[in-house]
């Protein structure tokens, strides 16, 4: 019966995930949204991407975007990450909100899990992007 | 001139073995090749004396990435590859997704990017064996010898001031490219570093 059930959600989750979707990757470097977009793609190729190179550009494209999923860079010009995922935590408040970056600080850890938000280390690789969407898609 | 002491100057090497093994780790989870990283060398310069440690000859030139660092310590760190090697290792990173014309457009900033996450994973470390925050400016690239690289843009600290300096040898080794990252401090941050040394080592005083 359990096996039975697991197959059902399981099932159910993978219908959840090949339906279109919007996601919002926020990241100043240029090489960084392209890898990340790559890899999505290359998971769920019917997703469509949104790029923001600065925490401003995310929260006024946000809105109107409703992206379930947000990926979000920390040391950006500007605001900066964080800044931004908090503010977007309460403008999107049903977005699932990552952090994916190089500060591996503590510090960071502590502030995401304060906000609520999830935390993803780079470099990029496609293990970690497929663990991210893993994360939210739970 | 401050002193470190023995156990001081073995914890330091130590704290930043750690650093730079996360660092290694990093940077070859970027290249997807073995990278293997020398012990830290550790000693007070000049920072023209810095620069000539810091390349294969004088008139080499190199591409560095730089950050700094404030909070428990301010430090200057930079990352240091051959010119000719940087657009391969951008390919490394990137793979083929990317055409050759493109890889060349955006070379400077995808070698920001890969010092960003190398002094991020060793700094991070850093700030937690502390148990403190370190704040990173944004990396700024620059192009020339290393004596060039030390002299350009933004300094914490001036030309003729006396740093103590850590530097790493890298290796990767597939691909026979060399690169250095070096952290630069001065007294004040020495001082502070200290500190912070002496609190780490604290905790394991008494231990048997």
């Amino acid at each position: 019966m359990t096996l039975v059930t697991d197959l059902l959600l399981l099932t159910e989750l993978t219908r959840v995930m090949q339906t279109e979707k919007n996601v919002l990757i926020v990241d100043d470097s240029r090489i960084s949204r392209m890898m990340i977009k790559a890899y999505v793609l290359s998971l769920y190729p019917s997703w469509t991407i949104v790029e923001a190179s600065t925490g401003e550009e995310a929260i006024e494209k946000a809105p109107a975007l409703q992206a379930p999923l947000i990926m979000m860079d920390v040391n950006m010009p500007g605001m900066g990450g964080l800044a931004a995922a908090e503010k977007l935590r309460k403008l999107c408040p049903d977005a699932h909100i990552s952090l994916l970056t190089a500060n591996v600080q503590d510090a960071t850890r502590s502030k995401a899990q304060l906000m609520g938000v999830g935390f993803m280390e780079k470099p990029i690789t496609e293990a970690r992007i497929h663990q991210l969407i893993s994360a939210w898609a739970q | 001139m401050i002193e470190l002491s023995a156990i001081e100057n073995d914890a330091l090497i130590e704290i930043f073995n750690i650093g730079v093994g996360r660092a290694a780790a990093a940077m070859s989870s970027i290249v997807k090749e073995e990278v293997i990283m020398s012990v830290p060398a550790i000693s007070f310069e000049s920072r023209t004396q810095a620069a000539l440690m810091l390349s294969e000859n004088e008139s080499q030139r190199i591409c560095g990435i730089r950050q700094h660092y404030a909070g428990a310590f301010n430090t200057e760190a930079i990352l240091m590859f051959p010119e000719d090697k940087s657009l391969e290792i951008v390919r490394l990173m990137v793979g083929d997704a990317v055409s050759l014309e493109e890889l060349g457009e955006m070379e400077q900033e995808a070698m920001s990017e890969i010092g960003n996450i190398i002094l991020n994973s060793c700094m991070g470390i850093l700030a937690n064996i502390f148990e403190r925050e370190l704040q990173g400016s944004l990396p700024s690239y620059h192009v020339g010898t290393s004596a060039q690289i030390l002299a350009e843009g933004e300094r914490i600290f001036p030309m003729d001031a006396t740093v103590l300096m850590l530097h790493i040898n890298f290796h990767i080794v597939k691909y026979q490219i060399n690169g250095y990252v070096a952290f630069l401090l001065d007294v004040a941050a020495l001082e502070n570093l200290q500190s912070h040394l002496g609190r780490y080592t604290g905790r394991f005083a008494g231990t048997p």
